[in-house]
C-alpha cells in the first residue's frame, strides 16, 4: 500500500474548548463517483490519483462546512478545518479540527447520528476534464476549495466516512512524531504516520462494513 | 380626410415603436445568446469552473432542465434574428417575386389617395399621393413599401 500524506502543523493547546478533532475519507482517487457530483452536467467523475497528489496541498488549510439539513454544501457556514490529508490506497482520508464551541449543533449531529450515516464531499475548481464527451468524466488536474459535512447518501461517491475523535485533544500529531514530518507540507511516510490521526478506524472498520453492506442493498433498489 | 390621415400615421408610429422595441429586445437575447456559445464553447476545451462532490437536488435538476429550455428558446431567437437582419440588410433580386405586404393602414391610406393596386405603383403618383403629409411621414410610408417590394 502506498502513502502519501501532507499536514499542517498546530500549535498544541490542552483542553481546547473550540477544537473538536475529526477524521473522514473525503474522496476515493481512480475510481468513478457513485452518481453525478453537482456541477458535472450529469457526468459521472474519476479524480485521478496523481490529480489528488497535486492538489493535496490546496486542501490543507481549507474549512468544511455543512448544511442544516445535511444535503449538501454552505460555504458560508465553516465549521471547521482540515490539516491532515492522506492519499492511502484509493481513500483520500482528511483529518482536523471542528469549531465544536461555536457549532455545537455539528457536534450533536455526529455524537446523534447512527454510526457511518455521516460522509464527506469536495469542491473543487478550475477543474481539467480529459474528455468532456467521454461517459465518466476523468478529472486530470482540480485544486481543491473546501469540503463538506453531509450525510453519506447525499455524497457523490459512496464510501465516504466522517467521524468526530472521542476526546478534546491538543493536536492530531503526537508529541513523538518526528520534528521533521510535522512542517507544513511535509511528506510522511506510512512507518512514521502517527496513529492518533485517525482515532479509531480500526474500531470503526466492522461498523462501515456493515454500513456498506446495508448501503448497497439500498442503492440497488 | 386629413383627420383620417393623422390616424393613420398616429398606426404607423406605433407600428414602428413597436418594431423598434421588438428588435432591441431581440437584440438583447442575440447579445446572451452569444454569451452563451462562448460559455458552451470555452466549456468544450475540459475546463469546468465548479464541481461539488454532492448528489444533484431535484432542485437543481429542475433548474438546470429550464435553462436548457431557455437556451434552446434563446437560439431559435436568434435564428429569428438572423433571419429578420438578413431580411433588412439584403434584399434579394427574388424578392420582388415575394409576397408584398404592407401594413394595412398603408394600404388604406394610398388606396384613399387612388393608389389601389400595389403591382406597379409610379414614382409620380407616389409622390402626388404623400403630398398631404410631413416629410417623416413620407419616409416612413416610403420605407414601407421599399421594405415591402413594393418600390425599389
Amino acid at each position: 500500500m502506498k502513502l502519501e500524506a501532507m499536514a499542517v502543523m498546530l500549535p498544541e493547546v490542552d483542553g481546547h474548548p473550540n477544537r473538536a478533532p475529526f477524521t473522514g475519507v473525503l474522496t476515493l482517487v481512480d475510481e468513478p463517483s457513485t452518481k453525478p457530483p453537482s456541477g458535472a452536467r450529469g457526468h459521472r467523475v474519476i479524480l485521478t490519483r496523481a490529480a489528488a497528489l497535486t492538489a493535496l496541498p490546496s486542501l490543507l488549510g481549507m474549512a468544511v462546512d455543512y448544511a442544516p439539513s445535511w444535503d449538501g454544501h454552505d460555504a458560508r457556514r465553516k465549521c471547521g478545518i482540515i490539516t491532515h490529508a492522506d492519499v492511502e490506497g484509493s481513500r483520500l482520508s482528511v483529518a482536523g479540527y471542528l469549531f465544536a464551541k461555536d457549532f455545537p449543533e455539528v457536534e450533536r449531529q455526529m455524537r446523534q447520528c447512527a454510526p457511518g450515516a455521516m460522509g464527506m464531499s469536495w469542491e473543487l475548481a478550475d477543474a481539467h476534464v480529459e474528455d468532456m464527451r467521454a461517459e465518466v468524466w476523468t478529472l486530470t488536474r482540480a485544486t481543491f476549495t473546501g469540503a463538506a459535512i453531509l450525510l453519506r447518501e447525499k455524497a457523490a461517491y459512496r464510501n465516504t466516512a466522517f467521524e468526530l475523535g472521542g476526546t478534546r485533544c491538543r493536536s492530531i500529531l503526537p508529541r513523538t512524531a518526528p520534528r521533521e514530518s510535522v512542517h507544513a507540507g511535509a511528506p510522511r511516510s506510512l512507518g512514521t504516520r502517527p496513529r492518533v490521526a485517525f482515532p479509531g478506524k480500526d474500531r470503526n472498520e466492522g461498523k462501515e462494513t456493515t454500513w456498506n453492506h446495508r448501503q448497497a442493498k439500498t442503492w440497488s433498489r | 380626410m386629413e383627420s383620417q390621415t393623422g390616424e393613420n400615421m398616429v398606426a404607423l408610429t406605433e407600428t414602428f415603436a413597436q418594431m423598434e422595441a421588438r428588435i432591441e429586445a431581440a437584440a438583447a437575447l442575440f447579445e446572451r445568446a452569444a454569451t452563451l456559445f462562448e460559455e458552451r464553447g470555452s466549456s468544450m476545451t475540459g475546463e469546468v469552473q465548479k464541481i461539488v462532490a454532492q448528489v444533484e437536488t431535484s432542485r437543481e435538476v429542475e433548474l438546470q432542465r429550464k435553462l436548457d429550455a431557455a437556451e434552446h428558446e434563446i437560439a431559435e431567437l436568434r435564428a429569428q434574428v438572423e433571419a429578420q437582419l438578413e431580411a433588412r440588410t439584403e434584399p434579394k433580386p427574388e424578392a420582388k417575386s415575394a409576397r408584398r405586404t404592407i401594413p394595412a393602414s398603408t394600404a388604406q391610406f394610398l388606396a384613399k389617395q387612388g393608389i389601389s393596386t400595389l403591382e406597379s405603383v409610379e414614382a409620380g403618383a407616389l409622390d402626388a399621393a404623400l403630398t398631404g403629409l410631413s416629410l417623416e411621414q413620407r419616409i416612413a410610408v416610403k420605407a414601407q413599401l421599399l421594405r415591402a417590394g413594393v418600390v425599389s
